[in-house]
């Protein structure tokens, strides 16, 4: 992918994941200005990245995602400046008022899965995070395994774990996650 | 009508076309004929310039020359020379690219940053100067910075109040510091009026710089020289 090189393949990439990108943020964070700084840091991250991505092999969707979530994980360890030496673009300058509110609006669409999200904390790394990407942000098991560079196998023996652990706890949004699925 | 989604595209693609531009203008050699530049009690922290330098990355406008050059010399120690104060971000980039992991913020005339940014380096951040008054005009700022002096955990963070008469011109202050660990962005604020502590300010009408570094004696130093 030229995506790196070539600003008009990269508006189109752009306009196809800009919506799922913020919606996969603010899943995740509930500060509107964080969104946007994350928003802005996963296409960074993406461009540095465009290399690595061969068209044909995997699908576009997965590999964006596997950078998101690099992206907001790194965040959550603060560690997000080692995760991108290479460049820095602060997305909250970029908001006014209204995108500000429409952040919010995101955000409050989401609560529901951002509480879901939580209910997964107990679950080992590897489980959740095969978990999340299916249940929470509705990719297939194959784009999961993609996202998470691990085989389409690994990645079923994991989801299985994951929802039997979940049903265990039987807590509300355990349930929740089973009917997503 | 523009939103944030289209804000973010174009500061998107402005940063492919910022990154091939530096990426054709890599391995540039500084020019020869620096010597004019004189040094005025500098501390022994200064390090000559790398004679042997590589990789300097140059950006900016093609007009007024470039904004900054970043230059990674033999012995590991990193040149930074800021000509104008715009693009921060691409300077970022260029420190990010010699190992050094940076904040960089440019404020209008009379704001800086609040402080803290984050927890002060201490004592292994060691010392490294900076100078104003140097090429053309006397208004560049160049400073070094050794190898591994700011380490792994560490980000320097550039604060930089900008003259009312430009972004050209010699700053109004100037802040670098070394914090470990997460640096807080910056919340603007008006700057503190001139102590008159006498920190290395210039002989004349110099720009008064504010050194503080969150933790006396283990930030950078400063030297200022006006043209």
């Amino acid at each position: 992918m030229r995506l790196h090189e070539d600003p008009a393949a990269f508006e189109a990439f752009y306009r196809r994941h800009v919506d799922a990108v913020m919606r996969f943020v603010v899943r995740r964070v509930s500060d509107p200005h964080l969104a946007a700084d994350l928003t802005a840091d996963i296409f960074l991250a993406a461009l540095d990245s465009a290399h690595t991505y061969v068209p044909g092999r995997g699908n576009e969707t997965a590999w964006l995602y596997g950078i998101a979530r690099n992206v907001v994980s790194a965040r959550h360890r603060q560690a997000a400046r080692e995760a991108r030496a290479t460049g820095r673009l602060a997305g909250r300058r970029l908001m006014d008022d209204d995108d500000l509110a429409r952040m919010e609006e995101r955000i409050d669409a989401e609560r529901q899965m951002r509480n879901a999200l939580k209910a997964m904390d107990s679950l080992p790394e590897g489980e959740r995070a095969v978990l999340e990407l299916v249940a929470i942000d509705q990719l297939t098991v194959g784009e999961a395994a993609q996202a998470l560079g691990i085989r389409q196998v690994t990645a079923r023996v994991r989801l299985h774990r994951a929802r039997r652990a979940l049903e265990r706890l039987a807590s509300p949004s355990a349930v929740y996650l089973e009917g997503q699925a | 009508m523009s939103n944030f989604e289209d804000r973010l595209l174009s500061a998107l693609k402005e940063e492919i076309t910022t990154r091939k531009a530096e990426h054709m203008m890599t391995t540039v050699t500084p020019a020869p004929g620096r010597s004019r530049r004189r040094v005025v009690g500098l501390s022994a922290a200064v390090a000559g310039v790398a004679a042997a330098a590589t990789a300097a990355v140059l950006a900016g406008g093609l007009l007024g020359g470039p904004a900054y050059a970043v230059t990674r010399g033999a012995d590991g120690k990193v040149s930074v020379e800021i000509n104008t104060f715009t693009d921060p971000e691409g300077l970022e980039v260029a420190l990010g690219d010699a190992g050094i992991r940076a904040v960089v913020d440019y404020l209008p005339p009379g704001q800086t940053c609040e402080k803290p940014r984050g927890e002060p380096a201490g004592d292994t951040a060691g010392r490294f100067a900076a100078r104003i008054g140097a090429g053309k005009g006397g208004k560049t700022l160049t400073f070094t910075i050794e190898d591994g002096q700011v380490g792994a955990d560490h980000t320097l963070v550039l604060t930089v109040s900008k003259s009312k008469e430009g972004d050209d011109k010699a700053p109004t202050a100037l802040d670098l510091s070394v914090v470990k660990g997460t640096v807080s962005p910056c919340r603007a604020v008006p700057l503190p009026a001139p102590t008159g502590d006498g920190t290395t300010k210039g002989q004349d009408e110099g720009p008064g710089f504010d050194t503080s570094t969150e933790q006396p004696g283990q930030g950078p130093t400063l030297d200022s020289k006006t043209g």
